[in-house]
């Protein structure tokens, strides 16, 4: 009964009302003819509502006008005439097939290039790349050739073995692999020495060729040398054998910065006051919305980035910028000892991390604190690592 | 309407001496009484719902009485609030609260 009832409201339907004597007569011509009629009610002495279907509706008429009836509709239901009445508003019907159209053609340009996999190669170098090649925002995605950009990116950028570029909705995602470089060939046939890249304590050295010029427990300068390529041959005191050096050398080394606080610290605290700046990037145009004046007299600025996208890979070209403005109250403070001794060490620290090679290794680490005139403290601080500190070096090429 | 014919009564109207060889006829071969001997089949659902297959024609409509010509006679049907919800050349179905059914000669 509700599929009928729904059918009958798709293809719409008149409630009317027919007066008149001969009621049941009509009703009755009706039906012989064939003509669908339904929830007929009684409404007066001579009265009746009924239901009828719009085809139905046109042929009730020279029944109606053959039985001596009045025929009056009093409400039309259903779709065609919901249809109907929407149909001079032409922006209802132009605005969906706007949407879509403006959305499928959004959506066929390319809005955001990501790219993964990437570890020695730089990521602007790629894009810049993906660029030349025809992948950056706002290009046509169809216009796109992936097997052509993926054999110039591996012909550009040498160090490149495997790309792979997959444009899902508008977002190009690139996966690169890197080749893995081929060990250089040992010039055996070029003599060299192994010296000293700083000064240090040698700890161990071990010879594979050449001829050994200190041993364990020796101080060494920086450019000693430690391996010699000139080896003395037996008996002869004149002539020697150049050799290409091996081996390796490691030595205890001393790294050493100190760094100097203020005890007396300048501290910036938020005041919890706040100003928003929004702009609207729209494709690649920056568009302020709405800015006003900030009149704080220290401010830390963060950028808050929204992207608009519908999923994960369907990213529309626009974006929202908010740049926050956070009010910051200068104070000054008097640091305690410790906490300046620790502050300072800190600093000295990550500054002598910065000199040692990432291939050393830390033994020990000292701290030294010295006060200085100017109310400040200084650390000292001095790092003992165990390295490697060979490096080869010519023989004659200076 | 989807009317379960289980739940209705099966009322037919017998003789007529003509008609007594087609009934025989149609017991006889089992075929459907209301097609052979021109009967309505009327399926009924509670006091609420009456179906009447096979009618001839409405003689009177009131919403507390309604008369159908049929080819058993005139059926009456006293109630009220009675609509017809339905009405097609083969049947009728009247709803409303039914109080009584009756064959008129």
């Amino acid at each position: 009964m509700l599929l009928l009832r729904l059918w009958n409201y798709i293809r719409g339907y008149v409630i009317i009302l027919v007066e008149g004597y001969f009621l049941e007569k009509f009703v009755n011509i009706c039906v012989h003819r064939q003509i669908f009629l339904w929830d007929i009610k009684r409404s007066k002495n001579s009265a009746l509502t009924l239901k009828a279907s719009i085809k139905g509706f046109k042929a009730i008429r020279p029944v109606a006008r053959k039985t001596k009836c009045r025929v009056r509709i009093i409400k039309k239901k259903g779709v065609p005439f919901f249809l109907n009445r929407y149909r001079r508003r032409k922006a209802f019907i132009v605005g969906p097939f706007l949407f879509i159209l403006l959305l499928y053609a959004m959506t066929s340009f390319i809005w955001s290039v990501e790219v993964t996999g990437n570890k020695e190669i730089g990521y602007d170098l790629l894009i810049e790349t993906l660029a030349r090649n025809g992948i950056k925002p706002g290009v046509l995605k169809f216009g796109i050739d992936t097997d052509r950009v993926v054999n110039n990116m591996i012909l550009e950028i040498d160090k490149l073995s495997w790309v792979s570029v997959t444009i899902k909705g508008t977002k190009a995602k690139v996966q690169v692999a890197e080749r893995t470089v081929a060990p250089e060939l040992v010039p055996k046939n070029v003599p060299c020495d192994i010296i000293a890249k700083r000064d240090g304590v040698i700890t161990s050295v071990i010879v594979k060729d050449g001829y050994e010029m200190v041993k364990a427990g020796d101080t060494v300068v920086k450019g000693q040398v430690l391996i010699s390529g000139r080896v003395p041959i037996k008996n002869e005191t004149e002539k020697v054998r150049y050799v290409h050096s091996i081996g390796s050398v490691t030595a205890r080394t001393w790294y050493e910065k100190s760094s100097q606080v203020n005890m007396k610290r300048v501290q910036k605290v938020k005041t919890g006051r706040t100003k928003d700046h929004i702009s609207l990037i729209l494709f690649t145009k920056r568009i302020k919305l709405f800015s006003g004046e900030i009149d704080f007299a220290d401010y830390e600025k963060v950028e808050i980035r929204k992207r608009l996208s519908l999923g994960e890979d369907l990213v529309l070209p626009f974006e929202i910028v908010i740049d926050r403005f956070y009010e910051n109250n200068v104070m000054e403070e008097e640091l305690d000892i410790e906490e300046a001794k620790k502050l300072s060490a800190d600093s000295a620290l990550s500054e002598v991390m910065r000199d040692i090679p990432p291939d050393a290794k830390i033994l020990k680490t000292y701290a030294n604190y010295v006060k200085d005139k100017n109310n400040g403290l200084v650390a000292k601080v001095t790092v003992e690592c165990l390295e490697e500190i060979g490096l080869k070096k010519e023989i004659g090429g200076e | 309407m989807s009317v379960s014919r289980k739940a209705g009564k099966k009322k037919e109207k017998k003789e007529e001496p003509k008609a007594g060889i087609r009934e025989k006829l149609a017991e006889m071969l089992e075929l459907p009484k209301e097609i052979v001997m021109n009967i309505p089949k009327m399926t009924m659902i509670g006091n609420k719902d009456l179906i009447i297959e096979n009618y001839k024609g409405i003689i009177e409509y009131e919403s507390n009485r309604i008369r159908i010509n049929t080819g058993a006679g005139i059926i009456k049907i006293t109630g009220d609030l009675m609509t017809i919800k339905e009405i097609t050349s083969e049947d009728i179905l009247v709803s409303g609260n039914i109080s009584s059914l009756e064959f008129l000669k």
